[in-house]
């Protein structure tokens, strides 16, 4: 498709390409763009600037996006900070082992609720979407994980949140539009159901899957609260429970009249150069898969 | 402060509602009001206490215990399982403290759900006056009132201290008061404004003592700095001018800011009044009124973040902002000298108002403890409740918590002075040294470590602000509110108007200020006030207290 889209541009110009009113456009356009990339960019750009600066320029207001007064004296303060790295490793544990437990449970449910002749399918999607809307509330689902043993071990955060109804149907959506004369044949040739699956669904899903896995890696790895709930342990917790610990923590407490001894101070420095090392992982990768956030969303919102 | 910061988020809003929600259910279905019982039941349970324990006498279990408690975890000096703290604590007193942690952030959040969800460790630490409220109908939480006869640390500075007035305010319905709240023995301040002192110095000025000697000098500062808003304030964190107008309230006779209440005590009436409708109420707008119209006072000062407000005077462009001890070092003085190396800058004077110098005496009460109320039925129970006075309540407890070891890191002249181990640091003590008291020994921490005698209090203060503590020791004390607990079905109308009503009241308060609102639409506002319930929810108070009177005469 995209070789006879260029091809054909090649052949005849767009029709309103050399117009005054497009070329206004393209001017407001890229005018309006520049401006919301400064607005995403300045902050993150400011963080950066702040992790590689003095504090007292940072409290003197001196900082923007250029450090003043570099120092690296901090990088080597929370990176020398054992909690840090236990946490780190923690939450890339918990983001591995989570999102591969929801691409496969989300990928069996989705396969199965796709079968259109399938009995019982309209209550297997009810119940899906029913967990959308209404959940048993915070206090009977720690009651829950608490009597189950899943308190202070990894299953508490990997399973209660391993299906996402909105992956969910995504994903039923993409399999719904799978040529079924291709699962036919297979049929034909002898494949069974996991067969058909795995030899035919899956190789033609690696779009979708590639999606739901960045979805599923990302949301999994900003994720705190479920650690915050059932971890009672420093040595259990992902980085942002520490790095929300660290941040928020330290402006309640100086803030609200906290007692002397309790008032955390923590330099905006120290703020800056943890949020860089915890999103700097992301950072490197997110660049290089994108498009698939993008094309993932539209992934089965096309039928035919 | 803590119960407001619980609803800063909707989660946090979500698990409070969830934790009455259940504590409701669990109350409505026990029939009872119970808060652990009557005063005999678990005094059986002695297994392990000493069979005589008396004020001042060290603790030691006669057998080895474990007890769990609920532990805020701060981002300065996080929980290590090999702190000096935790095993000295076994050391002298046989029993072993297993912690849950919990991030300092959302302390307040965790320690409702585990609550509600019945799952709560022995010892809830870390809970402010009023945050135990919530709790008390659920019959989760231990009426530590009835227990006092096992707690003869805590009975002999309620006594020796005059607290009983303070330790009356916690009373609930039942007459029962559920928190042990950290002690101390002389009321104290710690919020103040922050003023350039060298610029007051280039004036001719004394360091003001009062409000209005605060407006001179900024009238003077304003005149030699004419483009200047000579006052920018900060900590607007859950309420505009939350500091600035707290502190104020107090020398104006009223409540305002992070101390606001719909509801005041009135001596000389002995009732309930509705705290804005009160005149000092209006005299309190009034001035701030006048500071921002005559260019006094920043107007951002009500909406700002701390960071653009700490910007302002470190740059030069202000003179005056709110401050805690803390902050005067951490905050100001840095950045400040950075800028302008001849700089100096200090705590004023607490300011007394038109009402006098004066302070409220509900500063000797600090956070403190809960305890979970099913331990009446471990046979630990009695050894427990030793052990929690001797650790948090005697003078041998208190000084271990805050300095650590004598010998190890600290020592003790003969005049009672205490020196840090010159390897260790902690605030200004010891700069530069290899260890520090907090993150590598766990003493001074925010869950063992407050109240207790004013000596011990200021043994880690700067000689600056033990000068500060010494210019207020001759103020006087208002008076304490007396008890007016509400019951259940009281409690949930109050609350329900309560969100409506300090919405309006800080709303409409900071117009007023900024000059946005006439005053002559003041008597429209009290009308305003009252729709939202302002004299409904005193009558309630009033209501209230006329009934715990008859009950507890």
């Amino acid at each position: 498709m995209v070789t006879i889209d260029t091809a054909a541009s090649k052949r005849r110009p767009r029709p309103h390409a050399h117009t005054r009113g497009y070329k206004v456009f393209r001017v407001v356009n890229v005018t309006v763009l520049i401006l919301v990339m400064i607005t995403m960019l300045y902050p993150f750009l400011m963080i950066v600037a702040q992790s590689f600066s003095s504090d007292t320029a940072i409290r003197s207001g001196h900082v923007s996006i250029f450090p003043v007064g570099f120092n690296l004296t901090t990088y080597r303060l929370v990176m020398g900070d054992a909690t840090f790295w236990t946490d780190y490793r923690n939450t890339v544990v918990y983001t591995a082992v989570a999102t591969l437990i929801a691409i496969v449970l989300t990928t069996c449910y989705a396969y199965v609720i796709s079968k259109k002749h399938l009995r019982g399918r309209g209550v297997m999607i009810g119940i899906a979407v029913f967990t959308m809307f209404f959940n048993g509330g915070l206090i009977p689902n720690y009651i829950l994980i608490t009597s189950i043993g899943f308190r202070n071990t990894i299953w508490a955060i990997v399973l209660p949140n391993a299906i996402s109804v909105f992956n969910l149907l995504v994903m039923k959506s993409f399999f719904e539009n799978l040529p079924l004369e291709l699962m036919e044949a297979a049929q034909i040739d002898g494949l069974n159901t996991y067969g058909i699956l795995w030899y035919i669904v899956l190789p033609l899903s690696k779009a979708v899957l590639a999606t739901m896995v960045l979805f599923y890696a990302v949301s999994f790895w900003n994720s705190w609260f479920s650690a915050f709930l059932y971890m009672d342990k420093s040595e259990l917790f992902p980085v942002t429970v520490y790095l929300r610990n660290l941040i928020a923590g330290a402006s309640s407490a100086s803030s609200s009249g906290a007692g002397a001894t309790d008032v955390a101070q923590v330099s905006a420095n120290i703020q800056s150069v943890t949020m860089v090392l915890t999103v700097l992982p992301i950072l490197c990768i997110y660049p290089f898969v994108q498009r698939y956030f993008v094309s993932g969303v539209m992934l089965g919102s096309v039928k035919g | 402060m803590e119960s407001i910061k619980m609803f800063t988020t909707r989660r946090g809003f979500l698990l409070t509602t969830a934790g009455s929600a259940v504590a409701i259910t669990l109350s409505a279905c026990s029939g009872t009001q119970s808060g652990g019982g009557s005063s005999a039941e678990g005094l059986q349970n002695t297994s392990g206490a000493m069979t005589s324990f008396k004020a001042g006498d060290p603790f030691m279990a006669t057998q080895a215990l474990n007890v769990s408690m609920l532990f805020s975890d701060a981002p300065t000096y996080p929980n290590k399982s090999d702190w000096l703290l935790w095993s000295e604590i076994t050391k002298r007193t046989n029993i072993t403290i297993n912690t849950t942690l919990v991030p300092a952030s959302d302390y307040g959040q965790k320690r409702s759900l585990l609550i509600g969800a019945g799952s709560a460790p022995t010892i809830i630490a870390k809970t402010y006056p009023g945050s135990e409220t919530a709790y008390v109908s659920s019959g989760a939480i231990l009426a530590v009132s009835d227990y006092l006869d096992l707690m003869p640390n805590l009975s002999e500075k309620i006594s020796k201290w005059s607290l009983s007035s303070n330790i009356d305010s916690l009373r609930q319905a039942d007459g029962k008061f559920y928190l042990l709240p950290g002690v101390h023995q002389d009321p104290w301040q710690d919020y103040t404004i922050a003023i350039r002192t060298d610029v007051l110095a280039q004036l001719g000025l004394k360091s003001p003592t009062s409000w209005a000697e605060f407006r001179t000098f900024l009238e003077k500062i304003k005149a030699s700095h004419p483009a200047s808003y000579p006052f920018s304030d900060r900590f607007n964190v859950t309420y505009p001018g939350g500091n600035v107008l707290g502190i104020a309230s107090v020398g104006y006779g009223t409540k305002a800011g992070w101390a606001y209440s719909n509801f005041t005590w009135d001596p000389s009436k002995k009732t309930f009044v509705s705290t804005p409708k009160m005149d000092e109420y209006k005299a309190l707008v009034e001035y701030f009124r006048g500071l921002v119209g005559d260019g006094l006072m920043d107007p951002e000062s009500f909406t700002q973040t701390d960071d653009a407000a700490i910007q302002k005077f470190v740059t030069g462009k202000s003179f005056a902002i709110s401050t805690n001890a803390q902050t005067v070092a951490n905050d100001y003085t840095k950045g400040l000298t950075t800028n302008f190396p001849t700089a100096t800058v200090d705590k004023m004077q607490f300011p007394s108002g038109p009402a006098g110098a004066l302070l409220d005496p509900i500063t000797k009460l600090e956070n403190g403890l809960m305890i979970n109320a099913s331990i009446v039925k471990s046979p630990n129970f009695v050894a427990t409740m030793q052990f929690i006075d001797w650790l948090w309540y005697s003078d041998d407890g208190q000084e271990f918590t805050k300095w650590g070891v004598k010998g190890t890191t600290f020592t003790k002249d003969a005049s009672g002075k205490r020196m840090l181990d010159p390897g260790i640091t902690f605030i200004s003590m010891n700069p530069g040294a290899p260890k520090h008291l907090q993150k590598d020994f766990g003493f001074s921490g925010g869950n063992f470590a407050y109240g207790g005698t004013t000596e011990l209090l200021q043994s880690t203060f700067s000689p600056a602000e033990i000068a500060f503590q010494k210019s207020i020791a001759d103020y006087k004390l208002i008076d304490l509110a007396p008890p007016a607990p509400l019951n259940e079905a009281e409690l949930e109308q109050a609350t329900l108007m309560a969100t409506a009503l300090n919405d309006a009241v800080s709303q409409g308060t900071v117009q007023f200020i900024l000059g946005r609102r006439a005053m002559s639409d003041w008597s429209q506002f009290m009308s305003e006030l009252d729709a939202k319930g302002a004299t409904k929810y005193v009558d309630l108070v009033n209501g209230a207290r006329a009934r715990y009177l008859k009950e507890h005469p």
